[in-house]
C-alpha cells in the first residue's frame, strides 16, 4: 500500500511539472518568444532583372522601388500583392497597364492595404506578382515574375 | 551538505546547461537556415542570368561571324529551372521555380534564335536540353541565313 502510494505521488508530482512546463512554453509561444523570424534582416527580393532598390512598409501603404534591368522597354499589364495569411492582405494596386523603359527606376505603390496581419509594428512577409510584355516582341507574350518583401510595418 | 542535496544541485546545473545550449542552438539554426535559403535563391538567380546572357551573347557573336559558324558552350543549368523556350526568335525564356512561385526570366536577343524544327510550334521553340539542372553542352550554330540554331548535345 505504502509503495503504491509513493509511486502515485511520484507520478503526480511529475505530471504537475509537465503541466507547468507545457503552460509556460505555451505562454512563451503565444507571446512570440519563439518567433525567431523577427531577428532576420528586412529584405526585398526580386529577380535580378527587376532588382529591388528600396522598399517601405507604412500603415496602409506598401512602396517598392524596382529597376528594369531587362534591356528592353516593357508594358506592365498586371501587378498584385498578397501574403500567406488566412485572410490575405488586400491592397489597391497601381493602375495598369503602364510603360516602363529599360534602365528606368519605378516606384510602385500599393495603397489602402488591410488584412493579412498588416498592422503597424508587425513583421510581414508579402509576395508581389507582376505580369508584363516586351513592347518590341511581335507576339507580345506575357511573362510573370514574383518578388518578396519581408519587413516590419513602421510609422 | 547532504549527499542528496549535492546530487540535486548537479542535476539542476546539468539541466540548466542543456536548456541554455538549446536556447542558443535552436534560434541560431533557424537564422542560419533562413540566411542560406535566401542566399541560395540569389545564387540561382545569378546563375540563370549568367546562363541566359552567355547563350544570347554567343548567339549574337556567332550570327555576325556568318553562315556555318558555330560554337559549343559548357553551361551550368541551376536547380529550379523547369523549362526553357525561345519565343518569336527574340526572347529566351527560363521558367524558374522558387519558394515564392514560378517566375519567368527573359533574355532578349538582337538576332533571330531558333531550335531544332521538331521542338518548334508556331512562334515557340522549346529547349528540352536546358529544362533540367546540370552541366550542359550547348551548340550555337548558324545553319541558315538570318537565324542562329540553339541545341544541346
Amino acid at each position: 500500500m505504502k509503495k503504491s502510494q509513493a509511486a502515485l505521488e511520484f507520478l503526480s508530482t511529475y505530471a504537475w511539472a509537465f503541466v507547468v512546463i507545457a503552460i509556460t512554453l505555451g505562454a512563451l509561444y503565444y507571446s512570440g518568444i519563439f518567433d525567431f523570424s523577427k531577428y532576420l534582416p528586412q529584405k526585398c527580393t526580386f529577380p535580378l532583372q527587376f532588382k529591388c532598390l528600396d522598399f517601405s512598409l507604412s500603415p496602409g501603404t506598401v512602396r517598392v522601388k524596382l529597376i528594369n534591368n531587362l534591356g528592353e522597354d516593357i508594358k506592365v499589364n498586371q501587378i498584385s500583392i498578397t501574403n500567406d495569411a488566412t485572410v490575405a492582405i488586400a491592397c489597391t494596386s497601381p493602375i495598369t497597364p503602364f510603360d516602363w523603359a529599360h534602365s528606368a527606376e519605378k516606384d510602385i505603390e500599393f495603397t489602402s492595404c488591410s488584412g493579412g496581419g498588416y498592422i503597424s509594428g508587425e513583421r510581414v512577409d508579402l509576395r508581389v506578382q507582376m505580369a508584363y510584355h516586351a513592347v518590341n516582341t511581335p507576339s507580345k507574350p506575357s511573362h510573370t515574375i514574383n518578388g518578396r518583401i519581408n519587413g516590419k510595418v513602421t510609422g | 551538505m547532504a549527499k542528496s542535496q549535492v546530487k540535486a544541485q548537479s542535476s539542476f546545473e546539468y539541466m540548466l546547461i542543456v536548456a541554455l545550449t538549446f536556447a542558443i542552438i535552436i534560434p541560431a539554426t533557424y537564422l542560419f537556415y533562413s540566411y542560406s535559403k535566401d542566399s541560395s535563391q540569389e545564387i540561382t538567380d545569378a546563375q540563370i542570368t549568367k546562363l541566359g546572357r552567355n547563350i544570347v551573347d554567343s548567339a549574337e557573336k556567332i550570327y555576325y561571324s556568318g553562315l556555318g559558324s558555330k560554337t559549343i558552350a559548357d553551361l551550368n543549368v541551376p536547380d529550379g529551372v523547369i523549362s526553357a523556350v525561345i519565343i518569336d526568335g527574340k526572347e529566351l525564356v527560363f521558367n524558374v521555380s522558387s519558394n515564392i512561385g514560378i517566375s519567368e526570366v527573359v533574355f532578349f536577343s538582337s538576332v533571330n534564335m531558333t531550335a531544332s524544327p521538331q521542338y518548334c510550334t508556331a512562334n515557340v521553340c522549346s529547349l528540352p536540353g536546358l529544362s533540367s539542372p546540370g552541366l550542359k553542352k550547348v551548340k550555337i550554330e548558324v545553319l541558315v541565313k538570318d537565324s542562329v540554331n540553339i541545341d544541346t548535345l
